[in-house]
């Protein structure tokens, strides 16, 4: 198995319910919850996959498993992200509607810090004006006094609602089971 | 018992599974060929065995039942019942029954249900009237010694293990713990008179007998159950002692005579012998860990490329050497590792004859099934997941494509109808048909059901073969009549789905009059496959060597000759290109240098024009998981030896999608093509 990018593991293995990843993307701020964040490795050698969504960046190799990678930017409808030096994949375990587990990479723009934010800080999502959909958003939480768009990560990476945007992208084209 | 009886109980349960399996062939067998003594033999060696293991795990309503069945086939092996086709019909009844015994014990359930208890009755009924009038009287009342207690009886036993008792894997200590389980045992005196010198001693031989007091409320035929599993090579006798316990034992060389036990002995070690090479050919593992080796030797593959890879950038021939040798060695790995998930398809195929032979009673059809290549081999996840599939297609052939007798006479046919299962191997994949003698598919009910549906628009044209494959949409049935069987609408597509996930196509062909042929495509293996490399700007693709026919470098003439038609002139032959890197949306400028890779699958031919031809490689299919299941054109990917990943082009589906494009542009010109022309 050739050579796999380093990992950088979350330093913070403690179980606290409380703790999130910050990371930058498109100059904003967002936060997910650590318990879901498998690693967090260099963004590098990805495959492209044809004929996917503009959100499906493609797949890396993560140490002899093939895991797809979005970007978390074209998936808010976005442009998708430039790649730079501190691009950063964030392997998340989703699941499946059916229960299945699999990882995905999230692609954001750099990591900031992991933070404990209680949760008297976070706020409800407000119905609209975040810029993303509303169901992406678990709430606003307050951090150094700005606020921090908190992500449902089971809604932006819903699988099934992932895969069959790919099909309908591919259905206007192809229709397959028509004949 | 010193084994974990767990553990036995499951062994015991695949095994009867199998053995009922093979009981079923054999009377099938039986009912073709009534006077096939093999079969008669294989039939009573099933349920002897069965009877035997289930009466070592004290599984009564089994033993019970067995033991009647038994009898049956006992007179039928010395001619003393005609084999016929009620009889056949009753012994595979009961052997279905048997299957449900062993069902109840599976799932550890309490007993079984009323229904099921009737059936039983009913089969012991049918039974015993081919039973004689002795046995008809042992067989029943065995249960219901057991169950009335008698009191206490004082039994003598005799035993003498055979040599080979520990080689068949036996452990005579289990026997008398058993037997302890079932009363009390008084004494024991082990006979050490048959013991070598100690030279000539060998350690895997067993010299021993016992003379064993047992007071127990079992019965004579409850403690002769115990030792059915060793009755082939060891000498039981059993006797009841009137009193006087403790003087009984005797000096131990004088064995108690009981000639009628001893008369069936040598039979059964002549049957048995039988079987016995066969068990020594086969080494039973669990799926789990055969997985578990193969995925192990996928990432070996790829890791030994990646070695390769290396070896050959530096300039150390002794290392390029050693690298090259490892990798001969792994790639035999491979191919052995792979053929240990290779199993004929026979097996599939022959339980269907049973199938067939219900089926065609109850449709009041007379039903032929031909069965041809039961050898093809293909991976066992495969064979495991086309039963269903192929049973749907098997009883929608004898529902609605085989007419019955006097249809049939009336369109000039014989009144007896064939249905036929073949396999055969064909360029990497297998193929599996299943084909009819019947009136072939009614092609304006088909439309007209189509358009009722709305899945045709009214007036479009259509191919025969297109027709014919709408019968796989969903909820489409042409039956008339609801059976039992089939008519629902329920199934076709079922069965295109299972088996488009397992990688493989179907496709239908019928002829008005004279029948249908299912024709089902699949892949050998799941795991991995021989693949092409090529490369088009960074990226690296697949295609599965097995369709790959040659490849050809495209000239610039040519190339641009190409461009404008679409299509290649090889050797005389049109030769449809497809540009993939158009098709794929890469961006930039194509390479100065072009190649094509002509492909072949079934009966179509395309060329792939791809940047650069990257040579052969053997490659591990990682699935591409939920999110790409929309996916078409790609199948997997895999991982290089450069550790980057590469997409595995699926070529039947990228073929069949380009040919749906083509249609959609030519139908509406105006529209944008993604497709290169």
């Amino acid at each position: 198995m050739g050579a796999v990018t380093p990992s950088r593991h979350t330093a913070v293995m403690a179980d606290e319910d409380a703790q999130y990843l910050t990371f930058m993307l498109g100059g904003e701020m967002f936060a997910i919850g650590i318990l879901g964040i498998k690693e967090i490795i260099e963004y590098g050698s990805l495959t492209v996959v044809p004929m996917m969504p503009a959100f499906v960046r493609g797949v890396i190799n993560l140490r002899g498993a093939v895991v797809p990678v979005v970007d978390l930017s074209a998936r808010f409808g976005r442009q998708n992200s430039a790649i730079t030096r501190r691009s950063c994949v964030v392997i998340i375990e989703a699941r499946a509607d059916d229960g299945q587990p699999q990882d995905i990479g999230l692609l954001v723009d750099t990591v900031s810090a992991v933070q404990e934010i209680p949760a008297a800080q976070i706020e409800p999502p407000p119905s609209f004006g975040a810029r993303i959909r509303a169901d992406f958003i678990s709430g606003m939480a307050k951090v150094e006094g700005k606020f921090v768009i908190v992500l449902e990560v089971d809604k932006v990476l819903s699988i099934d609602e992932m895969s069959s945007l790919a099909e309908a992208g591919q259905m206007p084209a192809l229709d397959a089971d028509a004949r | 018992m010193s084994i974990n009886l767990d553990q036995a109980q499951q062994t015991f349960i695949v095994e009867a599974r199998e053995l009922l399996q093979a009981m079923e062939q054999s009377l099938l067998q039986l009912e073709s060929e009534p006077g096939d003594q093999n079969a008669i033999g294989a039939v009573f060696r099933a349920a002897h065995t069965i009877k035997g293991s289930a009466g070592l795990f004290g599984l009564e309503p089994i033993v019970s039942f067995t033991h009647i069945v038994e009898d049956v086939l006992d007179r039928l092996r010395d001619a003393s019942v005609a084999v016929d086709a009620t009889l056949i019909a009753v012994l595979l009844k009961s052997g279905d029954h048997m299957l449900e015994l062993i069902d109840v014990v599976a799932s550890r359930g309490e007993a079984l249900q009323t229904p099921a208890l009737e059936r039983e009755a009913a089969l012991r009924q049918a039974l015993s009237a081919y039973q004689g009038a002795d046995h008809a009287v042992a067989g029943v009342p065995m249960t219901s010694v057991v169950n009335d207690t008698q009191g206490d009886v004082l039994w003598h036993l005799s035993l003498r293990f055979g040599v080979d008792v520990f080689r068949n894997g036996m452990d005579p200590l289990s026997f008398l713990r058993y037997l302890d389980t079932l009363g009390r045992i008084l004494q024991v005196t082990t006979l050490t008179d048959r013991l070598p010198a100690l030279d000539s001693w060998d350690a895997e031989s067993c010299y021993l007998g016992f003379e064993i007091d047992l007071r127990s409320a079992a019965s004579h035929a409850t403690l002769n159950e115990v030792f059915d599993f060793v009755r082939d090579d060891c000498e039981v006798h059993i006797s009841a002692v009137d009193d006087t316990p403790f003087e009984t034992a005797p000096g131990g060389t004088e064995l108690v005579a009981q000639p009628e036990q001893l008369a069936p002995a040598p039979q059964r070690v002549a049957t048995n012998s039988e079987a016995k090479p066969r068990d020594g050919n086969y080494v039973r593992v669990n799926a789990d860990k055969l997985d578990e080796l193969i995925n192990l030797v996928g990432e070996l593959v790829i890791a030994s490329a990646g070695a390769s890879l290396l070896a050959r950038s530096c300039t150390n021939d002794p290392l390029q050497e050693a690298t090259s040798t490892v990798s001969g060695l792994v790639e035999e790995i491979l191919d052995g590792a792979l053929h240990l998930r290779m199993i004929p398809i026979g097996d599939t195929f022959n339980r269907f004859r049973r199938v067939v032979r219900d089926v065609s009673q109850e449709l009041g059809k007379d039903i032929d099934l031909l069965i041809s290549g039961a050898e093809t081999e293909l991976d066992k996840t495969v064979v495991e997941k086309i039963g269903d599939p192929l049973m749907h297609l098997l009883r929608n052939a004898m529902d609605h494509g085989i007419e019955n007798a006097t249809a049939r006479r009336e369109a000039g046919k014989p009144s007896k109808g064939h249905l036929s299962l073949n396999a055969y191997h064909d360029s990497g994949s297998i193929v599996i048909e299943i084909a009819d003698d019947g009136a072939g598919l009614n092609r304006e009910r088909i439309l007209a059901k189509a358009q009722e549906r709305g899945l045709v628009a009214t007036g479009a044209q259509l191919t025969d073969q297109e027709i014919y494959n709408l019968i796989f949409e969903p909820g489409f049935s042409t039956a008339e009549a609801v059976t039992n069987l089939s008519g629902r609408g329920v199934g076709m597509d079922v069965v295109k789905r299972n088996i488009t996930l397992l990688r493989g196509t179907v496709d239908l062909d019928s002829r008005p009059g004279q029948g249908t042929v299912v024709r089902i495509r699949l892949p050998l293996t799941l795991a991995i496959i021989n693949g092409f490399l090529v490369g088009i700007d960074q990226s690296t693709y697949v295609i599965p060597l097995d369709m790959v026919q040659e490849c050809i470098e495209l000239d610039e003439p040519q190339r641009q000759s190409s461009r404008d038609q679409g299509y290649l002139d090889l050797r005389g032959e049109v030769l449809p290109l497809v540009d993939l890197r158009e098709h794929f949306s890469h961006e930039g400028p194509p390479a100065r240098r072009q190649n094509v890779v002509v492909v072949r699958y079934a009966e179509h031919k395309a060329g792939l024009v791809v940047d650069d031809l990257l040579g052969e490689f053997q490659t591990v299919i990682k699935p591409l998981g939920k999110l790409f299941g929309a996916l078409r054109g790609i199948s997997g990917s895999t991982i290089l030896g450069s550790g980057a990943v590469a997409l595995i082009l699926d070529v039947p589906a990228l073929l069949s999608q380009i040919v749906q494009l083509e249609a959609r542009t030519a139908q509406a010109p105006q529209s944008p093509s993604v497709v290169v022309r």
